[in-house]
């Protein structure tokens, strides 16, 4: 059972449920001020990556639990081969930018 | 035997033993400890009294400066004359107690590091460092961490093929920041042995030679007396920086080769705190469980940094590296980077809340033939001796390095799911926000060539064969650790050394 508060849980339920970026409290647990400043952080260092392709990019598979494991060794194959997003000093993967890109941009 | 004040003695005293130690630290009182009962008649000669001395402790008095490529000088003449202490028991006054072994990959040649690579290896010091931690009562370190049993004390589950490991940290109760009544019996016990005299206020001001041997030494008080010490062997034990200007002071003594004083070590630590664009140096750990065995709430509690082992310098082509947590305060919620950095702690987090902690980061100061110490000859002291200049010189390799391993350890900590770091310090800042320990290291330094190094395996001057050296400044590369275990291991190997060349070991 994985949970939701797992290491990109909290990211991935929210973006596999775009019903809930729609919900008056879109990052329940989060700061929306702060993932909105890092997903646009992220897409200022992407401006090619557009909302669909950022989708297509994180979910070939579709949204979904299944979703979550590939996403986190993603991320971990992502600090393995240097594909890092340092946000205000803050090392995240790759990966990690680009979710909190698509959830500002679903928000 | 006594312990005797050298300004009672009549001028031109001469002391006569077996064995004269110069400097009654950490190392002196160790060796005198180690030889104490035995057949061998050991004079120790220490510069201050029995508690600190502002006059004397002026002695250390010159100047120094911080360099690196790039950054603008920083001035630091305060750093000699503050970062040792000239009584007995030395620096042991106000040291911490902590202890460590330097690590094996610390005692390894690295291809990728000049200058490195020690005579000897970790697992054969090791028997030395178990008598250490028995002279100084704490655990021993075995070459193979034992796991902790205690589930707060687990280490983070990182991937041994990063090999960020957690390298153990231990505290003695033997040093006067940590139990100044304990301390004070281990400095001045050993001196009840029938064959140790203990002479404070006896400045070693010269050190004279006839072709390779030693024949006597110049000792001087601050009240004017003018003493001789003579034996048959000698240890000159009074620091990193004070062994090297006895020795240059002594018609530069060991200097055949030029390097006497070169590849001057010390250790820093690197952290910021956050500010309006940052959070600083901090560690987004992704388990809510404690984390005692990194950060202990207990002060003097035993405790893991986090090391870079062989595998990773290799890896990373990097020289030893470790991060040290400890409990923070961060940036309130309400402000940006505050709201930022508890985003990110409850993204990496696995379970419910993990947990922010604050981190510093210390890397290995590589050995580089001009961070030295010379003299100023314009400049002495009032026993006539020159004062010191020291020149703590960093290439553009020590901070490269550094930020490389904050981000192999970041990337570590990543791609296992343990956690995330933040690591805000603009390379250009490094010098100047960088804390200096007290601890001076590889000035003359161990080899067992007498062109690339001071002193050879043995400990003993490649140019007088009846002279040895005592201290970090044997060391040829520094680690992180602190030097105090292994400045006491190498002295408990050089005891062993003298007790079999002198047949007191029989």
């Amino acid at each position: 059972m994985t949970s939701r508060r797992d290491l990109l849980a909290a990211l991935v339920a929210l973006a596999a449920t775009p019903a809930m970026a729609r919900e008056p409290t879109p990052f329940p647990g989060l700061d929306p001020a702060a993932v909105k400043r890092m997903g646009e952080a992220w897409r200022a260092a992407h401006p090619d990556i557009a909302l669909r392709k950022l989708e297509a990019r994180l979910f070939p598979g579709g949204r979904g639990k299944a979703a979550l494991p590939r996403l986190r060794e993603q991320a971990a194959a992502d600090f393995r081969r240097g594909a890092v997003f340092v946000y205000r000093g803050w090392r995240l993967s790759d990966t990690e930018g680009a979710l909190f890109a698509l959830l500002s941009l679903e928000a | 035997m006594a312990i005797i004040d050298a300004r009672t003695l009549p001028n031109a005293s001469r002391i006569e033993a077996d064995l004269v130690i110069i400097g009654g630290g950490m190392a002196g009182i160790t060796l005198a400890k180690e030889l104490a009962g035995g057949p061998l008649k050991v004079a120790l000669l220490e510069s201050g009294g029995l508690e600190i001395d502002m006059e004397v402790q002026a002695l250390y008095a010159g100047s120094a400066v911080q360099k690196a490529p790039g950054q603008p000088d920083r001035p630091f003449d305060d750093y000699p004359i503050q970062s040792r202490v000239r009584a007995l028991g030395g620096s042991g006054l106000v040291w911490g107690g902590k202890c460590a072994p330097l690590d094996p990959a610390d005692f390894a040649k690295r291809p990728w590091i000049a200058h490195s690579g020690w005579p000897i290896t970790r697992q054969q010091m090791q028997p030395y460092y178990d008598r250490a931690c028995d002279l100084l009562e704490i655990p021993r370190f075995p070459l193979e961490m034992v796991r902790p049993t205690e589930p707060e004390r687990q280490p983070l589950a990182l991937d041994p093929a990063d090999g960020f490991f957690p390298a153990p940290r231990e505290f003695s109760k033997f040093s006067g920041g940590a139990d100044k009544t304990a301390f004070d019996r281990f400095r001045t016990d050993f001196a009840q042995a029938p064959n140790i005299t203990v002479y404070l206020h006896a400045n070693v001001t010269r050190i004279r030679r006839e072709a390779d041997r030693i024949t006597g030494l110049d000792v001087g008080c601050l009240s004017g007396q003018r003493h001789t010490a003579i034996a048959q062997r000698y240890v000159l034990a009074v620091g990193g920086i004070e062994n090297v200007r006895l020795l240059l002071a002594s018609d530069n003594l060991g200097n055949r080769y030029d390097l006497v004083g070169r590849f001057f070590q010390g250790h820093v630590t690197y952290s910021n705190d956050g500010d309006a664009e940052t959070e600083g140096s901090a560690v987004a750990i992704a388990r809510k469980t404690p984390m005692d065995l990194y950060a202990p709430s207990k002060r003097m509690a035993a405790y893991c940094v986090i090391g870079a082992d062989l595998s990773a310098q290799q890896r990373l082509k990097t020289g030893n590296f470790t991060a040290t947590l400890f409990k923070a305060t961060f940036s309130g919620p309400e402000t940006k980077v505050g709201a930022d950095t508890r985003t990110i702690g409850k993204t990496t987090a696995q379970d419910g809340d993990g947990q922010l902690l604050g981190y510093f980061a210390m890397a290995e100061h590589f050995p580089h033939p001009e961070s030295r110490v010379t003299l100023d000859p314009e400049h002495k002291d009032p026993l006539d001796m020159p004062r010191v200049r020291l020149t703590w010189t960093y290439a553009a390799k020590d901070h490269d390095d550094l930020v490389r391993s904050v981000e192999g350890l970041s990337d570590a900590l990543g791609a296992s799911g343990e956690g995330r770091m933040c690591w805000s310090i603009p390379r250009g800042q490094l010098l100047a926000i960088s804390s200096a320990s007290r601890h001076h290291m590889g000035t003359t330094r161990m080899h067992a060539d007498p062109r690339k190094g001071v002193v050879d395996a043995d400990l003993r001057l490649h140019e007088a064969r009846n002279l040895y050296v005592a201290g970090s400044s044997v060391f040829p590369t520094s680690g992180i650790a602190n030097p105090t275990l292994t400045i006491l291991a190498l002295v408990m190997r050089l005891a062993d050394h003298l007790k079999h060349e002198t047949g007191a070991a029989r």
